[in-house]
């Protein structure tokens, strides 16, 4: 209900007749009417959809996306020498090289922009699940209310685009790992409410599974199966349950589940149906074939996509050794994919409206452990001498440098911000971007106004900390 | 934009005139279109000198303008889309109003006056943003009388009458009803910035020595002299003026201001000595009022009360509901179970006027049922889960065995209370809360965590606010915070503000003073103990009350006060509650005593009431007319489908590293309250349990029905019930009449039953089986508790 009328309702209500009456020019009324209702401070938008792809673990910077000074591995070799384990290779962007195994995402730079500075909190220990929890909800764990993912606040404030795909679907990630506990701690709509939660899809190639009539059910008896629901509830004496919310919203949740269940839509989540080709570019694995999820996805309307390359303690970007060999892996996993992903939107100019997000919760050294100077306890111990191999790579934990890239929905092209020392602390020099800039800039690319905010318990929580967090606006074009 | 750390005042100076200037270019230049407009139609040349000199001092003044709004906008913390339009829409006019002058002097008539008509458009634009910068987005519709339906401001109050009728002077109960309100005005809208948390302007407004005296600007009010006040002058600015207050949040309303208003004009009187609290408090101690006289067969004391209650708000008692309503719901109310076909049949039968006084006596003799029903409720307030994690290694840990066996075994509540407070080995796990990893907020500290679950859940008081900086919800101080959490710490605490250490050490005390002194020299079991003692005295009426509404809330469905975290909210019945909590002190703390006596009242008895918007429920507004309809939880839902149909959840789901070593033995099959959580009962409403919560939402989701749809636990579960019920029964009329009575306790009508055997086929198929389940596990009727 509306209760009251602000200055620019105003104006478009009345201009026709006062504009005709003032200067009797009738085109200037039309002209002025197309005036939209905004909160001050609040944009319209320039993206829809937002994909987050998740490098789980601790993408070391220095190995992936800012390169350092590369030194080769030689048995007794200092460790302190060694900057990056891998060459580098130019990018399409002027001057800026990635480390080498990254050249497809690196020819798709000129869509999108590098941050080469983010900065990781500082919460003692650094510990991937309590920074993965800072990283989704922008909040530090623990919180005496529980905060909501990123996701869900957008599933909140903008709701699904297309009626029938859920507002936040996370791809990739398993609970049935280590830490499982922690990673359900922030993948939640928290306060929010279950309705504004994740939509799990585990394992993208069973993505189908999610979304169709239960196994071994075919089409025609699941419409049979609904058709008997709602012939038994319209067929019983429920006269004396009246209309109440519980039930009501039970009726409304089935049909969504039924419409979803049952939709054209749904055969987006069929990879099946990708040709070919291009689900080989795709195919590198379970996060490649997220990539190609999300991207079926985003061309049917959907709100918030994360694909993760999944989190499982010391697997994947959580390298504590063989960090060199392990990363020649991780690379071939995550950049035919990415790149692909960028370059299927942009050619179809989806990505003009979706804005794409690749981070991790921070990165890594080998030798540095957390700030620096502050060596952190129980952790790997790597010797100063490297006597095998297995300990050649970025093997600790680092948070004052990381690289995100960022891509589409007003995000500029061809456009590197921030910088990283080219010596060991190999730490943000310029710029430094923080995790509640990163989400403000999300929020203010999606039209969600800055000081969005719920109370809860009589404590107003905002979007992000107390509603201080700020776009980064050199970084939208 | 930049903002200038040094301002020089001449900039400052030039910037502020720029909304004077503006004016020029605006008025000029559509004074000139107009001129122009009026020469057109009467084709007459006779203006042309004075429009051309309109035209031309317009152009120049809109130069001098947009420099000095490029001035202003370096020097005062503007931002966002609205000064962005504002600007380049500004410099578009003047470029315009420039090039119209050259058009003008060149002689281009036509293009002249197209210029013209484009300059007046760009100055209704820009003027348009600029005056929404300057008033605010309502400052013209706020004065219309039509649409405009101003926020219903709250009931009036009526102690507040006297304010615009009296002219007499105030006697003193006036006085404080007066300066109470002003308090209240001043801490919703003023506190954030203005007190001890956040000083800005070094003026602080909640002392009365620190208010009169002012901030950095001098005083800001002069007694007997609204007009002089510049407290006044700035909450009248516009929105978005420099001077307004507040800065940010809503307005104050015509009201607020009146009252501020009225109470400077009364010479702002302030009486000394205590200051009656702005905030609803709540009594500590215990009250316990008369019974009112029974009348007909209202016996009960809780129908006599609510029968008050009743004649108060013109309500008329209902009949009660139906024996096959009342078994189903005390049943899943006291054991969590569905009742069996049978004992339906057998109560309804059962001629005794008594009968259902037996059956919650029964019932709550049942005690490892109840345990396991009850076990839900208590592990989601006492976040007490099945599984740790890993940032919080070795630092929670679970009190599950001491829980059931408190439960099974009926522990009085005041020694239940006693042992978490003053814990075994079995029950610190609450009080220890969980230890982080890491640098965590000052906050979180374990001593903190115990300080704020031991308010919330055992005294209904959010002191989480207060653990950071003075509250601005209540009066509690983060003094009394610390205080609190160092009663659990070995080590004595820093107070830390915001995160910040002040430097001052916290002290030692119990938050209601009146329930007594501890001693802070003692080690921390004997503090705790003492503790413990003082909170469970009789007279600490408040522990009491917010476990009787939590055991109403939980049966009726709403509590009598709510939210059950915040016991300083009103009652519906102020009697009702204070008679419940002191006849339940009054009682060996019978936790199944007070049960009883509420399952067994009328009122629990009534028919359930819908509602359609779940916001109505916490409403003040809210009348109490019987219990509130209910969806089943989770795992009131997955035991149905287990006791109707198949065990949703096999042995091997059960926690029993954590359960006690004879589970198995008094388990009927593997209960839900019992397994680790899962999607399908985080999906069905069972929460993380990190933080505590105290209740669950009944509102159902996509995600809930989806997961009900077609999520694989439930499928399978009904597929293999599928597999053995056709072993069973060898006809769709058998199995249809049998699920019918299992599930709703009923007979199909003889419409039900012809759906439902067509789905199930002539020969009954296992597909069939499993989808007529499914269907009626859905049905509304099988989902809520009537």
């Amino acid at each position: 209900m509306k209760s009251t009328w602000n200055r620019r309702e105003f104006l478009q209500k009345t201009s026709a007749a006062t504009m005709a009456a003032l200067a009797a020019s009738a085109p200037m009324a039309s002209l002025l009417s197309g005036c939209k209702t905004k909160k001050i401070g609040q944009t319209d938008g320039t993206a829809d959809t937002v994909i987050l792809l998740w490098m789980a673990g601790g993408m070391a910077h220095t190995e992936t996306f800012d390169p350092k000074r590369y030194t080769p591995f030689e048995t007794g070799m200092e460790g302190n020498r060694v900057l990056s384990t891998f060459k580098s290779a130019p990018t399409v962007l002027d001057g800026i090289h990635f480390s080498e195994g990254l050249q497809s995402i690196g020819k798709v730079m000129d869509k999108g922009t590098l941050i080469r500075s983010y900065v990781s909190a500082d919460l003692g220990f650094i510990l991937h699940s309590r920074h993965q929890y800072h990283w989704h909800t922008c909040y530090e764990p623990p919180q005496t209310v529980a905060a909501p993912h990123i996701g869900s606040w957008i599933a909140k404030e903008l709701g699904p685009k297309n009626p029938v795909i859920p507002a936040f679907i996370d791809i990739g990630q398993r609970f049935t790992v280590g830490e499982a506990e922690e990673l359900k701690a922030f993948h939640t709509a928290g306060f929010l409410g279950n309705e504004f939660g994740p939509f799990f899809i585990p394992d993208p190639s069973q993505g189908l599974e999610s979304v169709r009539p239960p196994v071994g059910m075919n089409s025609s008896r699941f419409e049979r199966r609904n058709q008997l629901y709602n012939d038994l509830v319209s067929n019983s004496p429920i006269g004396e349950f009246g209309s109440d919310y519980q039930k009501e919203s039970l009726k409304r949740s089935m049909e969504q589940a039924y419409m979803l269940l049952n939709s054209p839509e749904a055969k987006v989540f069929d990879l099946s149906t990708e040709p070919k080709e291009s689900y080989d570019i795709y195919n590198t694995g379970k996060f490649g074939l997220g990539c190609l999820l999300a991207r079926r996805l985003t061309e049917q309307g959907a709100r918030f996509i994360s694909v993760t390359t999944e989190y499982e303690p010391f697997k994947g970007f959580d390298t504590h050794e063989n960090g060199h060999t392990r990363m020649v892996d991780m690379k071939k996993l995550i950049d035919g994919p990415v790149a692909q992903l960028v370059a299927d939107l942009d050619k179809t100019g989806h990505l003009d409206r979706t804005m794409i997000i690749l981070a991790s919760e921070f990165s890594r050294d080998m030798m540095v452990e957390g700030r620096p100077g502050e060596k952190v306890k129980e952790q790997v111990n790597q010797p100063d001498i490297l006597s095998d191999m297995k300990f050649y790579g970025m093997h600790r934990h680092f948070t004052d440098g990381a690289s995100v890239l960022m891509f589409g929905g007003g995000i500029k092209r061809g456009f590197v911000y921030g910088k990283t020392a080219d010596e060991r602390p190999c730490k943000s020099i310029e710029n430094p971007v923080k995790i509640d800039g990163i989400h403000q800039t999300i929020y203010h690319a999606l039209g969600i106004a800055p000081d969005t905010q719920y109370e809860i318990e009589k404590r107003p929580f905002y979007t992000t900390p107390d509603g201080k967090g700020k776009a980064v606006m050199d970084l939208l074009s | 934009m930049t903002v200038l750390t040094e301002s020089f005042w001449l900039w400052q100076f030039l910037g502020r005139l720029h909304p004077l200037i503006v004016h020029f270019p605006v008025g000029l230049l559509c004074v000139a279109l107009l001129l122009e407009i009026i020469g057109w139609s009467r084709k007459s040349n006779d203006m042309r000198a004075g429009i051309t000199a309109l035209v031309w001092i317009g152009a120049i003044s809109s130069v001098i303008a947009a420099a000095f709004g490029l001035i202003l906008i370096n020097q005062e913390e503007y931002g966002g889309q609205t000064v962005t339009v504002h600007q380049w829409s500004g410099l578009a006019t003047m470029a315009l109003a420039l090039i119209t002058v050259f058009a003008l002097r060149s002689g281009r008539q036509a293009l002249y006056r197209t210029l013209l008509f484009l300059t007046v458009f760009g100055v209704t634009i820009a003027g348009h943003y600029g005056a929404l910068l300057t008033h605010g987005e309502d400052y013209l519709t706020s004065v219309l009388p039509f649409g405009s339906e101003k926020e219903s401001p709250s009931a009036p109050n009526p102690n507040l009458a006297f304010i615009s009728t009296t002219n007499q002077p105030l006697n003193p109960k006036q006085i404080e009803d007066l300066n109470l309100e002003v308090r209240s005005i001043l801490a919703h809208n003023c506190y954030s910035c203005h007190s001890a948390t956040k000083t800005k302007g070094e003026l602080r407004l909640d002392k009365k020595e620190l208010l009169f005296k002012g901030g950095e600007n001098g005083p800001i009010l002069k007694a007997g002299h609204p007009e002089d006040s510049d407290m006044i002058r700035r909450v009248k600015l516009p929105a978005g003026h420099d001077d307004a207050m507040p800065t940010k949040g809503k307005r104050l309303t015509e009201k607020e201001i009146a009252v501020l208003e009225f109470w400077i004009k009364q010479g702002a009187p302030w009486p000394s000595g205590a200051e009656k609290s702005i905030y609803r408090v709540a009594a500590l101690e215990p009250r316990l009022p008369a019974i009112p006289a029974a009348t007909g067969d209202l016996t009960n004391p809780i129908d006599r009360f609510v029968n008050v209650y009743f004649q108060k708000n013109k309500i008329a008692w209902k009949t009660v509901v139906n024996d096959h309503t009342y078994i189903r719901r005390v049943y899943l109310d006291v054991i969590g179970l569905l009742p069996t076909p049978e004992q339906i049949q057998a109560f309804t039968a059962d001629p005794r006027p008594n009968k259902r006084e037996i059956l919650v006596t029964e019932l709550l003799n049942r005690n490892e049922d109840y345990a396991q029903h009850w076990l839900t409720f208590w592990n989601d307030a006492l976040r007490n889960d099945y599984s740790g994690t890993g940032y919080i290694t070795k630092g929670r840990f679970d009190i599950t065995k001491w829980l059931y066996a408190s439960l099974k075994n009926n522990k009085p509540y005041n020694q239940f209370v006693r042992e978490l407070v003053s814990p075994t080995e079995e029950s610190a796990g609450f009080i220890k809360g969980i230890k982080w990893r890491g640098t965590i907020n000052s906050s979180q500290s374990t001593e903190m965590q115990a300080a704020q679950n031991v308010a919330q859940v055992l005294l209904g008081l959010n002191l989480k606010c207060a653990s950071c900086h003075d509250s601005f919800i209540s009066d509690w101080k983060l003094a009394d915070s610390y205080a609190f959490a160092n009663v659990f710490s070995d080590t004595t605490l820093e107070i830390h503000r915001c995160d910040k250490p002040t430097g001052k050490m916290a002290g030692r005390r119990i938050l209601f003073k009146e329930l007594g002194t501890i001693n802070g020299e003692a080690p921390t079991p004997e503090r705790l103990r003492q503790l413990a003692e003082f909170m469970v005295q009789p007279k600490d009426g408040r522990l009491y009350r917010t476990l009787v509404n939590r055991i109403w809330a939980q049966l009726l469905g709403r509590g009598l006060v709510e939210p059950v975290d915040m016991m300083d909210n009103e009652p519906w019945s102020q009697d009702l509650l204070d008679w419940l909590a002191s006849d339940f002190t009054a009682n060996g703390y019978n936790i199944k005593r007070l049960m009883t006596t509420i399952l067994t009242s009328k009122t629990y008895q009534l028919p359930s009431i819908s509602v359609k918007d779940p916001a109505l429920l916490t409403a003040p507004t809210y009348v109490f007319e019987g219990m509130v309809r209910r969806r089943l939880s989770a795992e009131q839902f997955a035991d149905a489908v287990s006791i109707v149909f198949n065990p949703v959840y096999g042995d091997t789901s059960l926690a029993t590293k954590l359960l006690p070593e004879t589970i198995k033995q008094e388990i009927p099959f593997p209960r839900a309250s019992l397994v680790k959580n899962d999607p399908f009962l985080t999906a069905l409403g069972r929460p993380n349990r990190e933080t505590v919560s105290t209740s669950r939402t009944s509102q159902a989701n996509l995600l809930q029905a989806l997961e009900l749809t077609n999520g694989a636990k439930f499928n399978t579960a009904l597929k293999n019930g599928a597999i053995i019920w056709k072993a069973k029964y060898p006809t769709s009329d058998l199995i249809v009449k049998e699920l019918y009575r299992k599930a709703l306790g009923r007979e199909p009508q003889p419409k039900e039953l012809a759906v439902a055997e067509k789905i199930v086929g002539k020969k009954p198929s296992i597909e069939g089986i499993q989808d007529l389940v499914w269907a009626i596990s859905l049905h509304p009727e099988f989902q809520l508790i009537n």
